[in-house]
């Protein structure tokens, strides 16, 4: 997932203090657990690893005896403190053999690769052998949280009598669905107690498309909440997100080059950096748009970047729950964004906190930008509607919607 | 129900323990699926769930199974048994609901199951509702078929998770699902609805699930799989709903119905009325009159007068939200008009059997002759909409209705008689035909027997044939053992098929020897009978020598499952997978890429194609024709893709992705096209592609599309490289540049601004018009019946997703409004676009004519005198003829908004008026003659907007370029 979202994690990690008086009032009291999250890594670079360690503080905020554990070790690793309140566990010293299953009789013969595989079978029990070991010392109640797909091939073969087990989809049905993990979600998922999605409208689709009936869903929490909301004065457009395909800053270009010329005292601020950079700063000296966008690189003040703004733009070509949009919204900023994913209009409630478009179509979300740049009452109007809306994932409730949920699987 | 009451207050002292869902699994004389249902409520995954078993009094060991599976479960199965046999599942279902601890109840039949998680997701739903009842998906399971084949129940009821306030909200859930098992309710809710299952009905179901549903406060409906609906097709005791043909399920069916009906009259529903009364039209009376052709006359009579009360009580509105044969049929029973019905039933069941003779009055066509005088009876028998008026003879599925039936010496002989819709068989029509015996599982061999006489009846065509089975039909045996029966009937050498539909319950009788060609053990006789779509076929069959039979079929059968069976299914399989293999795409990609490319480039061979093979039309046949004007010598060949008819007779036609097409792509000089060759196709560097293009763009394209900037980035490279594969592409205008070339990422070199050689044509009728000071019409006006008086009107409008596979285009204006109002004056062409169809009424014919079925579309422009269109491209070229445009653009915003976009607003840029409405357009219309003059100026800016290259010589110039230094004849 995007860069972005860990330099968030470590500004939640700074506004902590805030949220655990949030937490801590819940009027509701719920039992003391081991809850241990599994994930491919404990560090890895990603949205799913800040998700976690800001799930697992909350949990040990709430009394839980939290553990989080991963495979392996990162190919790209993300900085996540020192300090952390739980201990985690990586279980493989080195990357487990990378060996795909055996095809057609010239793959059977392979003796090379049947080595492999055979050694890569023998590493995963022992390692499941080490996740049995740390289960069994939980007490009753414990609760097991595979976070990625990749991470419960392992969970699969440890033994988790007694334990619940949750396996969580991070991203949209219709992403998984395009890539090879659709088949591995179906497989591994099964017979777990519940399957999360991030919305409702992914988990009916994992349930009436993927055949997942244990599927259900789970939003994710609000990163952090500005103390000071943008006061939305620059006529500054404001885009965050790796420099990458699937962010669709390509189509980002060819929408502002449809807007630009109706407001010519504005600018887009691009920030982040990644693989595509050169190219898109072509494409954008090629459609004239140097003299109104910025590039702004990567950035450690994600709500610095957002109070400069008065609109946020995403231009995403696939998301599962974009937390960018929850931290524009969270500043007050009001956000114009291709529809990609449930999760999206989930966010984003269309003419009311924001606009969305269409998937792709540029000339509709250059219409959207137009109208919140024409419109300050407007802007002004949706983004303190905005900043109240995503208040339902602050993370007191989120929280809570969990605690309910461990209660649930156990009846 | 006060018993109910009362046994329930008496179940409540023993009370021991509150579950959260109590399943209430009956039973009667199934011992065997007993134990699997009640285990599928252990295995929950909610833990919390009881087991009330309740035994309706079974003569086998049903109750036994059930006392131990209590005993071995004692916190969480009880088992109760009703003193006597209540013949039902209502009863049971009454009792086990006094039993229940749990605060939601669900129930369940012995021989069903229950999903794993069915109590868990259920429950997390009512929970988080509120709701009084929770319905999840239903699934039918064919367990005795060999695919297991599985059925969903009315799954567009659980596409999404759902709460609804109340039933009202979505009455097609009151209507279609009428099961109460796939369902949990809240037990205080049953309770305080006294909600119970009628007693000694069938169908109790229904009118328990409409109480509930009338009653709940709120109902949510989930998407998963909660229930399995086992179904046993070939079990020896059929289940009450497949005994459909008694006629006292009928009985009591409408009962239930009226019940229902009063119910929902009671509390003013009349939205659910009327949702229940489509699916009555659509649905349960289907299920009964799909069994009439096969009952006795005073059952008919039975059915049609309990019945015909019932269909009064419908509302008309209903009638039009069914499909037409079904509010046929509908009506025709009502006015027990038997002799209309019975062929209306054979349409029913054979949804494009057409088996009527039909009738037009007044330009409409109507299903019978009869009712016309009653308004509502013309309105439903009115099919004119069906388009049976536009089939030809052999598009035609013809009923076919046996009327004789005699067997001697092992010889049939057949008559009856073919129905002649709208005497689509003229009088003194050639008539032959054939009957045709075939194996219904794909058959080896076929054997024809001719039909001695054909007779032309008016309304039918009646026939005789005989046909020596006994000496002639020779089986293989065993893997053939249905044959089915075609008359394939030819009209002046056009052939169309019929089945033989048995009109009337058991026509055919008799054994009639055959010699099956394995052996005579398997077999020896044939048996008439009729499938269950209503047709005559016959049935090998045993009659001697019985113990033989089961002898020899017994050591087939194991030769079958056996080793040997099973190595040669499998040979057999892959045998069919290789050829399957052999002929397909992939096959033919690597065909192309490995032979052909390597085969020499062929100097002068040309291949031409246009809108993927669909036409011989546009460009590439105004490159082809002026070519073979010039007299070039060279290689044609034109791909057609369907039919080769209109495609020219002197170059050599290729069906597209055919072999010797792809060869001769490989090998061609030029490849001339104005759409895309397969994309798969790589296209070698010796070849020159001239890419044509087929209009200017108002919609954006290629790369300028939502869809095509969605794609990956190497799909987007891959893409670009079918792209690249053009060497030439032309240009109208400096529009195209900006759009087309832009969208399509092509290098400045491969631009020919020339013009498009299809528009020569409209250049130089615009040019002789001028110099001869009046407009003359081709021959097409005469071919077209067009009288000289009249004006030509062309309405082209341009693609829409609509209709669904049938790609019909409903017009966005009344057709016979137009003949009525304007008619005397106009003749309005009506060209679809080429994936769209249309369907006109007779009453306009000759003053409304539909031209979509021609390839080329120029001369059609070159006939009319005005265009009217929407947002087609037609646009461009018409400008170019300097006459009236008219823009109907009825739904310009939705289509401009929602759709991919536009280059530029047609409302601030159209060379004529545009109207939004219909009435906007007959306004038009008046005044087209002054607006002429009024628009001039607009059309010609438009022209050199967008047409500045269209100098009338693009043909010439293209073919000079590209062919000028080949010899000439």
């Amino acid at each position: 997932m995007s860069t972005q979202t860990t330099q968030t994690t470590q500004t939640a990690q700074s506004t902590q203090s805030t949220q655990t008086a949030q937490s801590t009032q819940s009027p509701q009291s719920f039992p003391q657990r081991d809850v241990f999250f599994v994930s491919n890594s404990v560090n890895e670079l990603g949205g799913v690893t800040s998700w976690s360690h800001q799930m697992a503080r909350l949990f040990t905020e709430s009394g839980h005896r939290v553990h989080v554990i991963g495979i392996t070790e990162p190919a790209e690793p993300q900085d996540i403190g020192t300090d952390l309140p739980y201990p985690t566990t990586t279980l493989y010293d080195e990357h487990p053999p990378r060996v795909g299953p055996a095809r057609g009789i010239k793959g059977r013969l392979n003796i090379a690769e049947r080595r492999l595989r055979a050694a890569r079978t023998a590493g995963m029990h022992e390692q499941a052998a080490k996740l049995t070991a740390l289960f069994r010392r939980a007490r009753p109640g414990a609760v097991v949280i595979v976070t990625q797909v990749w991470a419960m091939e392992w969970v699969t073969l440890a033994d988790t009598t007694g334990l619940t087990v949750i396996g969580m989809s991070h991203e949209s049905y219709a992403y998984t669905r395009a890539c090879s993990r659709y088949g591995r979600v179906r497989k591994f998922y099964k017979d777990v107690d519940r399957m999360l999605a991030l919305t409702r409208e992914d988990a009916d689709l994992w349930i009436r498309k993927g055949g997942m009936d244990n599927a259900s869903y789970m939003p994710n929490p609000l990163p952090f909440m500005p103390e000071v909301p943008s006061p939305r004065t620059g006529k500054v457009v404001t885009s965050i997100g790796r420099l990458h395909d699937q962010k669709g800053i390509d189509m980002l270009l060819d929408t502002w080059a449809e807007v630009a010329p109706l407001h010519p005292d504005w600018r887009l601020r691009i920030y982040g950096s990644g693989e595509d950079e050169e190219q898109l700063k072509q494409q954008c000296t090629d459609l004239g748009l140097d003299g109104s966008v910025e590039w702004m690189g990567r950035t450690g003040d994600v709500p610095g970047a957002l109070r400069g703004g008065s609109v946020f733009v995403q231009s995403s070509r696939g998301e599962g729950f974009p937390l960018a949009l929850m931290e524009a919204m969270a500043a007050a900023v009001p956000c114009a964004a291709f529809d990609c994913a449930p999760g999206v209009h989930e966010i984003v409630q269309d003419g009311e906190d924001g606009l969305l478009a269409g998937l792709g179509n540029t000339g509709e979300l250059a219409r959207r930008l137009d109208t919140l740049m024409s419109d300050k009452e407007l802007r002004d109007k949706m983004g303190e509607l905005a900043r109240q809306n995503i208040q339902r994932y602050t993370t007191a409730e989120i929280v809570r919607r969990w605690e309910e949920l461990f209660a649930f699987l156990e009846r | 129900m006060g018993l109910i009451a009362e046994r329930d207050t008496e179940a409540r002292p023993d009370v021991e323990v509150e579950a959260d869902v109590s399943v209430v699994v009956i039973v009667y004389n199934d011992e065997a699926r007993l134990p699997a249902a009640v285990r599928s409520v252990l295995d929950q995954t909610l833990r919390g769930v009881e087991v009330v078993i309740v035994d309706d009094c079974s003569t086998d060991g049903s109750y036994e199974v059930a006392r131990r599976l209590a005993a071995e479960n004692p916190e969480r199965v009880r088992a109760f048994q009703l003193p006597e046999n209540s013949g039902g599942c209502g009863e049971p279902r009454n009792v086990g609901i006094g039993h229940t601890r749990g605060r939601y109840v669900m129930f369940l039949d012995s021989d069903d199951v229950l999903e794993r998680n069915a109590c868990r997701n259920l429950l997390e739903a009512a929970e988080r509702d509120g709701s009084d009842i929770v319905s999840g998906l239903c699934v039918r399971l064919h367990l005795d078929r060999r695919s297991k084949k599985r059925d969903e129940w009315y799954p567009w009821l659980y596409a999404r998770t759902q709460v609804l306030e109340s039933v009202t909200e979505l009455p097609d859930l009151l209507a279609w699902d009428t099961l109460s098992t796939n369902k949990m309710y809240r037990r205080d809710f049953l309770m305080e609805n006294q909600l119970r299952f009628l007693r000694g009905m069938f169908y109790e179901d229904l009118m328990f699930i409409a109480e509930a549903y009338v009653a709940a406060g709120r109902i949510s409906l989930i998407p998963n799989q909660v229930y399995f609906w086992h179904v046993y097709e070939k079990a020896a005791a059929k289940s009450i709903s497949n005994r459909r043909h008694e006629m006292t399920n009928f009985v009591h069916r409408m009962e239930i119905h009226r019940r229902i009906d009063a119910l929902l009259a009671e509390r003013g529903l009349t939205e659910l009325k009327r949702a229940k009364d489509v699916k009555f039209l659509k649905h349960d009376l289907v299920l009964h009159l799909r069994d009439l052709p096969f009952r006795d006359d005073s059952y008919r009579q039975e059915f049609a007068g309990i019945a015909r009360d019932y269909l009064t009580s419908l509302a008309p509105e209903a009638y039009d939200e069914v499909q037409p044969i079904h509010a046929v049929c509908a009506y025709l029973l009502r006015e027990n008009d038997w002799d209309n019905l019975l062929p209306a039933v054979d349409t029913l069941t054979n949804r494009d059997k057409i088996s009527a003779p039909l009738v037009e009055r007044d330009g409409h066509v109507f299903w019978c002759a009869d009712h016309l005088d009653d308004s509502f009876g013309r309105h439903v028998l009115d099919v004119t909409d069906l388009g049976y008026h536009t089939r030809t003879v052999d598009r035609m599925f013809l009923r076919n209705a046996l009327t004789g039936y005699e067997e001697r010496g092992g010889t049939v002989r057949l008559g009856g008689r073919i129905v002649n819709p709208l005497g689509v068989i003229p009088e003194g029509a050639r008539l032959s035909g054939e009957l045709e015996f075939s194996a219904r599982r794909r058959s080896l061999q076929s054997f024809r027997f001719p039909v001695a006489e054909l007779r032309h009846e008016g309304a039918f065509v009646s026939w005789e044939a005989e046909a020596d089975l006994a000496g002639r039909l020779r089986p293989l045996g065993i893997v053939d053992e249905v044959w089915d029966v075609r008359l394939k009937l030819d009209v002046d050498g056009v052939r169309t098929t019929t089945r033989l539909t048995a009109s009337e319950p058991e026509p055919a009788q008799g054994l009639l020897p055959v010699r099956p060609r394995l052996t005579r053990l398997v077999a020896d006789h044939v048996e008439p009978e009729v499938s269950q779509r209503g047709h005559l076929c016959f049935r090998l069959v045993t009659r001697d020598r019985v113990e033989d039979k089961d002898r020899v079929r017994e050591l087939v059968v194991r030769g079958v499952r056996g080793r040997p069976g099973k190595l040669a299914k499998s040979g057999f399989r892959r045998a069919k997978e290789i050829r399957k293999n052999l002929t397909s795409g992939e096959t033919k990609l690597r065909v192309y890429d490995e032979v052909f490319s390597r085969l020499p480039v062929k100097k002068g061979l040309v291949v031409f194609e246009s809108q993927l093979g669909k036409q011989y039309s546009d460009s590439p046949k105004a490159i082809y024709e002026e070519m073979r004007r010039q007299g070039l010598e060279f290689e044609a060949v034109w791909s057609y893709a369907g039919s080769p008819e209109g495609f020219p007779a002197d170059a050599t036609l290729a069906r597209r992705w055919s072999l010797p097409y792809l060869k001769a792509l490989a090998q061609a000089e030029f490849w001339v096209d104005n759409q895309s060759y397969p994309l798969k196709l790589t296209k070698r560097p010796e070849t020159t592609y001239i890419q044509t293009w087929h209009g200017s763009a108002l919609k954006r394209m290629g790369f300028d599309e939502p869809a095509w900037k969605l794609r990956s980035q190497p799909r987007q490279e891959e893409q670009q490289r079918v792209l690249n594969r053009f060497d030439r592409f032309l240009i109208r205008s400096e529009h195209d540049v900006r759009t087309l070339a832009k969208a399509f990422r092509l290098q400045e070199r491969t631009l020919l601004r020339v013009g498009y050689p299809r528009n020569d044509a409209l250049v130089h009728a615009r040019e002789r018009e001028a110099a001869e000071g009046r407009r003359t019409r081709g021959p097409l006006a005469a071919e077209l019946g067009i009288p000289e008086d009249k004006q030509v009107l062309l309405y082209a409008p341009t693609f829409r997703k609509q209709g669904g596979r049938s790609r019909r285009f409903e017009l966005p204006f009344d057709v016979e409004r137009f003949a009525e109002q304007l008619g005397d004056r106009y003749v309005l062409l009506v060209r679809s676009h080429y994936l769209n169809h249309v369907v006109l009424p007779p009453s306009v014919r000759g003053t409304v004519v539909d031209v979509s079925a021609r390839h080329d579309v120029n001369p059609l422009m070159e006939l009319s005198d005005a265009l009217i269109t929407d947002y087609s491209s037609v646009m461009f070229d018409y400008a170019l003829l300097d006459r009236p445009m008219l823009f109907f653009a009825y739904d310009y915003e939705e289509y401009v908004h929602e759709g991919r976009g536009t280059y530029f607003d047609l409302l601030e840029r159209a060379p004529g008026p545009v109207v939004r409405s219909e009435d906007e357009l007959y306004g038009a219309l008046e005044s087209l003659t002054e607006d002429e003059a009024k628009y001039q100026p607009e059309r010609e800016r438009f022209v050199a907007e967008f047409g500045e290259y269209d100098k009338g010589t693009a043909a010439r110039s293209i073919v000079e370029q590209f062919f000028s230094h080949w010899s000439r004849a």
